[in-house]
């Protein structure tokens, strides 16, 4: 054990796969970056740790965020899925709900999404539960071989089974389950309370639906992966990022596909976390912009936002995931013509083959990236960190002929990748709106943490566009999302759905049925590898007044709380929530839920630039504004703490570029980051 | 630069705050119409009554109406609005909507000055009147539906009326339902305005000045739309067809007239109000007309007063669309989505590329009250959606919300109403068959079986397009009409001699009640609708082999697409179809507001129709004509007699051939 002093966090982008391995022992951390292999993400992973050059046998945990769920899902690339259900209801999934769930107010053309499962593989079957959980209808006659046979003939390749009102009794969708399980062979099945026990049969049916989707795509990368991984000789457990934030081991991944959806990203919110802990900073908006998207979310009080209902496109995700949200805009997205003769920008990628046009890999559309060369923002006389060296005249053939494309008024190729930049920046502003001022937040009071491999680059002018005032730069930043996952701690999620008014239930229940779940959580969180003197557990409760239907979450703990104290505090609650308590009426709680972490070891990080005195590796003309400007280009390793320097300036490391326009002060911190300011006339 | 930064941060912060208030209204209420149907709507009006911003789920027959009931309260109250105020109104006939509609407006004050309104419209699931849920197929006078609250003070500086709140309370239907929702509209008051003095202290004077830039901005945006559009008058027109009392239909007729950067909408011709239930106030119209021209013009920009400003809707007072007191007004959703569907039918013409096949009808409403088993009464309420209509490119959708329409549910969760309510829902399903046909077909709507489970039980609909069906455009056919049925003892039975509108009909034990909703009309020709997505609508048994064969003549044969069969089925189902010549009559041809064809006996023949059928003339373009059929005196000649009024409507010349074809209200079902 003594010498497994190695744990490698492992982030797979849509463009590059970032590595970075901390030694425990000398608190020294390797990165690396490779990029990433679509299609075979785990050749990636592969292909990084070797570059790493460590023995494989002082690994002593791997961490991997992989955006394996979500791309499946994008590109709808995922299982063909049956769906078995209650007779009446197999177009639940195609009704919803909610109309629309995406827009349409006003729009003729509106079309709603199809339903994840075609309608000739949504099964009706002879079973029903009435809503206080009497069975009405029990599935012990069902035969489930014709069902089975007809999935089989059709290719269904996940089956996900989900009754009415199973949220009250899952008897019958137990049953089912395991009739199916037995006759269906290799072909996955999940039922819908075992993924989300909740009431609402769209929300339950559309995530047990996901859920199957899903899982033989993540199943099969995750089982190839840590095959090929053992292969290596590495017998360290291999764990996936969580939506939530935590980690889970691979047997959970398997089971809770659906659970993963958001592993790529969440790494980035753990470590900005860290490092705003770090800088000093409470409240911070993450700019992680890669190659190939850009995932915004806002961290207020040192605290990711967490959702419990979820939507991707038009499907609910009723699982607790961090509230992040990405836009199809990256270092390698593409410009080009629409129809009617517009500039846009993506989201399609150039991605890390062939990239863009200035890689000199045989891409020949322009590009974020190029447009940032032709604007004098990378270098093109030396290599960049990594050996790539850089083509500008590859980027202004690509702009050249761009140019072409829109005709008249096309202006110069340096014009017209300015315009390019100010799309992109434009619409990842807009992402940072989405996460701030749509859920009632000012930007302005937030700074806006630049990372990714592309995000600093971009960070400055997105945080201008918005008048936010203050910009973050973490040391390391294209590998922050890395760092955050060797940061996170395991997580389980339980929820029970029990309660009722307070007046009528006994508290000794509410402890005995949360002692039960603790004990649960113990119990997994042992097979997890951790002691207990490493879990920590955390209850809340979903409570309403009687009558309503939407909850607020209170956090308790069952063994000293009272009703009185829990009724007290809903009140309080919901009068800061709603503005207004109705004190007279009774409260009824709902839910029990609970989140229980492993805790790792949390090494001691220090970023604190070592040498001072920065050195001007070079001046370069760059264009800022409308014009060019005489800007120098700095080493960041040899930027001390405390210095202070004034935009414009380009600020080179490992793993990122920082633009920094004029009317910038950028200082650096203790921590490392660089802390840059920048006033507003108002 | 900056400045188009900070109103787009003042505009996105309105609108942000609209959202905040919608979650907080579905968070906190008790009735699950608000916070499972989301029948409610939240706007930010300015200190005169105009409206500021809403969010992109609001109604727009709530919201629209707002300006013109704050104005009222504006105009009544005067100097006379302070700090700590609260108002309520639900007076149809001085801008509400119908009575259980309550709108309830938060004045915001910036320094001491009148700036805002915070409005919050909920529908309120009953506000007293004749039947459980006060909505009703067959009421004579607006007294039967229920309290009429014209603009009112209940709270005057921060003190609370109660004495008047308790007589509203006393006279609506359960009592603590109600206290909670009103209640859970007051907080959503307060969060708002904490919300407005934040931007009124980061943007100071700058928050109204740029308010007024965003409204001249949309206004200017909307001139600038319908300038692009050739100036003329365009006819259209519908029919509500029955008020619920009398056998006769009412006619709404428009004259939509392009001038430069202005639209005028007419409605001069349309029918007088009525006793029964499908009347609306005053600000239905412009609601209607700026809803469609929105949509058709200008769906993106975000919506404000200056949306409204280049429209102006001339209605004579004491017609069904303009109503006065007591007509009853519970079915204004029915009359403003029939305004809605004309003013589409002339805007199809200004804006070709834009036509779109017929909504659904209206709200759809569908009250089932009755007592549980330990005795308490209940009232639910739901208003299934049906499939939308069919445009250039785009097949309709199904059993979803129309463009006219905020984001409503689609239908209440099964597991919620059985949660609540001693009801069984035996199945909720898309309604197969029921599509418009077309090139491009109009959406399905859905089915859906609601078991009474209590000992007895009532049940009232309040829906239109029973009996006439959603119009295609461009040569598309009709979508199936509404239906609502009970089920007793495996029988089908109508709960009600005027389809559609039921007035507390006796539910027993047992009984089902059975929803079906109408399909979306379809566009363009459906033998033209290519033959692998008639396939896919087979496979996923959206329509039956037959139906594909009968309807788009596409021959389907072990699971593929026989294309010289289907060749040889689309030329004779084409040859079958019904032509004539339009002859021109020298007088306007009517049955009351009925209008009619002189249509010859040997056409009535083969269209398989009789004296009193209701025909359509398809010219391919736009919406087809409807009338009733009045079979030709004598019997003789080959030509469609029509009127010059029906000839403006087509833009058909004397002598032109149009397809003839009977406007059914179901599709033929196979069995």
């Amino acid at each position: 054990m003594s010498d497994q002093k190695f744990i490698v966090g492992i982030d797979v982008g849509g463009t590059f796969t970032d590595l970075l391995c901390l030694n425990t022992e000398t608190q020294e951390l390797l990165s690396e970056k490779v990029p990433s292999i679509p299609g075979s993400q785990w050749k990636g992973v592969l292909g990084a740790l070797e570059q790493l050059g460590i023995d494989y046998g002082e690994i002593r945990a791997f961490v991997h965020g992989t955006t394996i769920a979500t791309n499946a899902l994008l590109e709808r690339k995922g299982a063909k899925t049956g769906l078995v259900t209650t007779d009446g209801f197999r177009d639940t999934l195609e009704i919803g709900r909610t109309r629309r769930l995406i827009g349409g107010l006003f729009d003729i053309k509106f079309v709603k999404p199809k339903a994840l499962v075609s309608r000739d593989l949504r099964v009706e079957i002879g079973e029903r539960v009435a809503a206080d959980g009497e069975v009405l209808q029990s599935v012990d006659d069902v035969d489930f071989a014709p069902v089975v046979e007809k999935f089989r003939d059709s290719g269904v390749e996940a089956i996900a089974v989900a009754f009415m009102n199973s949220y009250r009794n899952s008897e019958n969708e137990d049953k089912a389950l395991a009739k199916l399980q037995a006759l269906a062979g290799d072909v996955p099945v999940c039922a819908s309370t075992g993924v989300v026990p909740e009431k609402g049969e769209f929300e339950r049916f559309s995530t047990c639906v996901l859920n199957a989707y899903l899982t033989p795509v993540v199943t099969t990368y995750l089982e190839t992966l840590a095959a090929e991984l053992e292969g290596q000789g590495i017998s360290a457990p291999v764990s996936v990022m969580g939506s939530n934030g935590g980690v889970m081991t691979l047997d959970q991944a398997a089971k809770f596909a659906a659970g993963t959806f958001l592993s790529g990203p969440v790494g980035g919110a753990g470590g900005a976390v860290r490092i705003c802990e770090m800088a000093g900073v409470d409240d911070c908006i993450t700019f992680d912009m890669g190659g190939t998207s850009t995932d915004v979310a806002l961290i207020h009080q040192l605290t990711p936002r967490i959702s419990h209902s979820n939507q991707i496109d038009a499907y609910p995700l009723q699982v607790p995931q961090l509230d992040i949200h990405t836009i199809g805009a990256g270092g390698g997205s593409i410009a080009w013509v629409q129809p009617d003769g517009t500039l846009e920008v993506g989201p399609q990628s150039a991605g890390a083959m062939p990239g863009p046009a200035c890689y000199q890999r045989g891409g020949t559309e322009p590009t974020i990236s190029d447009a940032n060369l032709m604007l004098g923002r990378l270098p093109t006389d030396r290599t960049l960190s990594g050996g790539l060296q850089l083509s500008k005249a590859l980027s202004e053939k690509a702009f050249a002929d761009l140019g072409e494309k829109l005709g008249d008024g096309a202006g110069s190729a340096v014009q017209l990748a300015d315009g390019v930049l100010r799309i992109a920046v434009s619409k990842m502003a807009g992402a940072v709106r989405e996460v701030s001022v749509h859920r009632g937040f000012d930007p302005r009071d937030f700074a806006l943490l630049g990372f990714g491999g592309a995000g600093p680059m971009h960070v400055f002018l997105v945080a201008e566009e918005l008048s936010i005032p203050q910009v973050i730069v973490p040391r390391f930043p294209g590998h922050l999302s890395a760092l955050g996952q060797l940061l996170a701690d395991l997580r389980h999620d339980f929820v029970v759905a029990w309660g009722g008014p307070l007046d009528e239930i006994d508290i000794e229940d509410l402890r005995g049925k949360a002692g039960a779940m603790r004990d649960d959580a113990t119990a997994r969180l042992i097979a997890d590898g951790f002691g207990e003197d490493r879990h920590e557990h955390t209850f809340t409760l979903d409570m309403r007044y009687v009558g309503q239907s939407f909850t607020l979450s209170i956090p308790c703990d069952p063994l000293s709380t009272s009703w009185d104290e829990l009724r007290e505090a809903f009140h309080n609650r919901h009068e800061q929530t709603f503005g207004r308590a109705d004190r007279h009426s009774e409260v009824e709680l709902v839910n029990v839920r609970l989140f229980s972490l492993g805790l790792i070891d949390k090494p001691a990080l220090n970023f604190a630039p070592t040498e001072t005195g920065a050195s001007v590796i070079e001046t370069r003309q760059v264009w800022f504004g409308d014009d060019w400007t005489d800007c120098p280009i700095m080493d960041r390793t040899r930027m001390g703490a405390g210095e202070s320097f004034q935009g414009p300036m380009i600020i080179e490391e490992a793993g990122g570029t920082s633009v920094v326009p004029p009317g910038w002060t950028v200082n650096v911190h203790a921590s490392g980051s660089l802390d840059c300011r920048r006033r507003y006339d108002d | 630069m900056k400045d188009l930064v900070q109103l787009e941060l003042i505009r996105e912060s309105l609108i942000a705050v609209v959202n905040e208030m919608r979650a907080n209204i579905i968070h906190s209420s008790y009735a699950p119409i608000i916070y499972e149907g989301h029948d409610f709507s939240c706007a930010l009006m300015s200190a005169d009554g105009r409206q500021v911003a809403q969010g992109l789920a609001d109604h727009p027959i709530h919201i629209f109406a707002v300006p013109y009931s704050t104005q009222q309260v504006v105009a009544t109250f005067k100097d006379d609005i302070n700090e700590g105020d609260l108002f309520l109104h639900n007076d149809p006939y001085t801008g509400g909507t119908h009575l259980n509609d309550v709108l309830m407006l938060h004045p915001v004050f910036f320094d001491g000055k009148l700036s805002m309104f915070a409005a919050m419209r909920c529908h309120w699931n009953d506000v007293g009147g004749m039947t459980p849920g006060s909505l009703s197929g067959r009421v004579n006078e607006i007294i039967q539906e229920g309290i009429r609250i014209e603009p009112t003070k209940i709270c005057d500086r921060g003190v609370l009326n109660e004495p008047f709140m308790n007589l509203l309370f006393n006279n609506m239907r359960a009592r603590s339902e109600r206290l909670g929702d009103f209640n859970a509209m007051v907080g959503t008051g307060r969060k708002a305005e904490e919300h407005l003095q934040r931007l009124f202290k980061r943007f100071g004077d700058g928050l109204l000045g740029g308010i007024e830039e965003l409204i001249a901005r949309s206004e200017r945006q909307l001139r600038a739309k319908i300038a692009e559009r050739p100036d003329g008058d365009y006819f259209a027109e519908g029919y509500i067809e029955s008020d619920g009392t009398n056998p006769d239909p009412l006619v709404v007729k428009l004259k939509l007239t392009v001038k430069g950067e202005e639209i005028i909408a007419d409605f001069t011709g349309t029918s007088a109000q009525t006793n029964g239930p499908t009347n609306c106030g005053p600000a239905m119209a412009l609601n209607a007309v700026g809803t469609i021209v929105k949509s058709f013009l200008d769906a993106k920009t975000p919506i404000n007063q200056g949306s409204f400003n280049p429209i102006t809707v001339i209605s004579e007072e004491g017609t069904f669309i303009n109503a006065r007191n007591d007509a009853p007004c519970g079915g204004m959703a029915e009359c403003k989505f029939l305004i809605d569907s004309v003013v589409a039918s002339a805007m199809g013409k200004v804006a070709p590329e834009m036509t779109v096949g017929d909504l659904k009808g209206g709200a759809n409403h569908v009250i089932i009250s009755g007592s549980d088993p330990r005795g308490s009464n209940y009232i639910h309420y739901e208003w299934p959606a049906g499939g939308t209509g069919a445009s250039a490119g785009t097949d309709g959708s199904n059993a979803v919300r129309s463009y006219n329409e905020g984001d409503f549910n689609s239908i209440q969760s099964v597991e919620m109403v059985e949660a609540q309510f001693p009801l069984r829902i035996e199945r909720c399903e898309i309604r197969q068959s029921a599509c418009g046909d077309g090139e491009f077909r109009g959406g399905f709507g859905l089915r859906r079986d609601v078991r009474i489970l209590g000992d007895r039980g009532a049940l009232s609909v309040l829906s239109e397009k029973n009996v006439i069906p959603p119009y295609g455009v461009e040569g598309g056919a009709n979508g199936a009409a509404n239906s609502f049925t009970v089920i007793r003892d495996g029988k089908v039975t109508a709960p009600s001699a005027v389809p559609g509108k039921v007035s507390g009909f006796a539910l027993r034990t047992g009984d089902i009640v059975r929803e079906e909703t109408a399909g979306g009309g379809g566009y363009g020709d459906p033998l033209k609708r290519d033959p692998q997505k008639v396939m896919g609508d087979v496979v996923e048994g959206y329509l039956s082999a037959g139906e594909a064969l009968r309807r788009y003549g596409v021959v389907i044969d072990g699971g593929a697409i026989d294309e010289d069969a289907t060749r040889l089925k689309r030329a004779v189902l084409l040859e079958s179809r019904v032509s004539a010549a339009v002859e021109l009559s020298n007088e306007e041809l009517t049955d009351g507001p009925r209008r009619q064809f002189l249509v010859p006996n040997g056409l009535a023949a083969s269209l398989n129709v009789s004296e009193g059928d209701l025909v359509e003339l398809v010219t391919g373009r736009g919406s087809p004509l409807r009338a009733w059929t009045r079979l030709r005196d004598g019997g003789d000649g080959e030509n469609i007699v029509i009127s010059a009024s029906s000839m403006d409507i087509l833009g058909v010349a004397p002598g032109d051939v149009v397809q003839v074809r009977a406007a059914q209200p179901h599709p033929e079902i196979v069995a």
